[in-house]
């Protein structure tokens, strides 16, 4: 669990699946990565939701006690020492900037507590606006495009590819920012 | 499978051809991912217990195996990930020796041709390591590369990046036509 002044990064509980079930019915993301548009129903979310699954923590906000996102960690890869990461917002806290806090935690759990070297996504390009900051300060990296890897609502769409180096990240100015920021306010 | 529809789904060569992968041929699978480990990534990522290879063979969309001319399995190309976006990936190794690869190579246009005619295909994918031996032969041209895995894993006791490259139906078809003419 990591602690900052605004949120709670915390592994995610049975009680908190209906929430992320809300969060991911939203129309505006239900074409996600893992989903492609087909949610399963309620009743079979839980498989679907762990499937290739490692763990996944979730993001509360600290003043309203609810899941405004959370990530998860799937497909490790320990031969290689990577992992791939997905990233989920709720709806009406977008541009919060609470989730992406949450992204900053997470690394800071996924390199402190998992034998990873790298850290993947996908991101779709009308959410990769998302890493811009990231990928500019240098935290992140755009590793390439997979151009019409996907079809969203027909038409076919570019998929970016991001990597979040250990190294890179342990040493990065943003890290040593957060966690003095972290260690002041909590 | 009849003999007619082997026959049917197979290409030749005058060094070596190729037929439909048969549930026999799992233990040339095997063999073939042992010869190369760890570049198979998809049955080595998680070492090469056999039960679990066993079923990643059986979750692949379709495969082939390529024979020399006595007829012994000297390669494997297989449709992977094929799905409702139109996008599969193609991996395909050789025994680590050069006539093995040679025959392999000599093939691959005949084999990335049988997936687009195969399958609904609009990108076909190619994930190799730096290292890899290229077989894909006078076709790798037609593959660009789209994403680079910096230091992917260690092969060998060094880290090799691992690309993703992409070739269409499009680009096959204008080389076979630049070819004919």
């Amino acid at each position: 669990m990591i602690t900052t002044a605004r949120i709670v990064l915390r592994p995610v509980l049975p009680s908190d699946y209906r929430r992320l079930y809300m969060i991911e019915s939203d129309p505006a993301t239900a074409m996600t990565w893992r989903y492609r548009g087909d949610l399963p129903r309620i009743e079979e979310y839980e498989p679907a939701l762990w499937k290739q699954t490692q763990q996944i923590m979730v993001v509360e906000g600290r003043t309203s006690g609810l899941v405004v996102g959370y990530l998860q960690l799937h497909d490790l890869d320990l031969r290689a020492g990577n992992g791939w990461f997905s990233l989920y917002s709720g709806p009406e806290h977008r541009g919060s900037g609470l989730v992406m806090e949450g992204l900053m935690a997470y690394c800071e759990w996924a390199f402190g507590n998992w034998p990873i070297r790298w850290l993947y996504a996908h991101s779709f390009a009308h959410n990769v606006k998302n890493f811009e900051h990231g990928m500019r300060r240098g935290e992140a990296v755009r590793l390439g495009v997979l151009r019409e890897r996907m079809l969203v609502d027909g038409e076919p769409t570019d998929v970016h590819v991001i990597g979040i180096e250990r190294e890179n990240w342990l040493a990065s100015p943003l890290r040593r920012r957060f966690n003095v920021l972290r260690a002041r306010r909590c | 499978m009849s003999d007619d529809e082997t026959q049917s789904a197979a290409g030749s060569s005058p060094q070596g051809s190729w037929r439909l992968f048969v549930p026999a041929d799992v233990p040339f699978i095997y063999q073939l991912v042992a010869a190369v480990d760890p570049r198979w990534w998809r049955f080595s990522r998680h070492g090469l217990e056999p039960s679990r290879l066993l079923e990643i063979a059986e979750g692949l969309a379709a495969g082939v195996v390529v024979v020399d001319e006595n007829g012994r399995p000297v390669a494997c190309a297989v449709l992977a990930d094929a799905g409702s976006a139109g996008t599969g990936t193609l991996e395909f190794y050789a025994l680590p020796d050069p006539h093995a690869q040679a025959i392999a190579a000599r093939l691959a246009p005949e084999l990335v041709a049988a997936a687009f005619a195969g399958a609904p295909i609009r990108r076909l994918y190619h994930e190799r390591f730096e290292n890899d031996p290229d077989l894909l032969g006078e076709i790798s041209t037609l593959f660009e590369v789209e994403v680079t895995f910096p230091d992917f894993a260690l092969v060998d006791g060094g880290y090799e990046s691992r690309t993703t490259s992409v070739t269409t139906p499009e680009r096959l078809a204008a080389w076979q036509a630049a070819g004919a003419q």
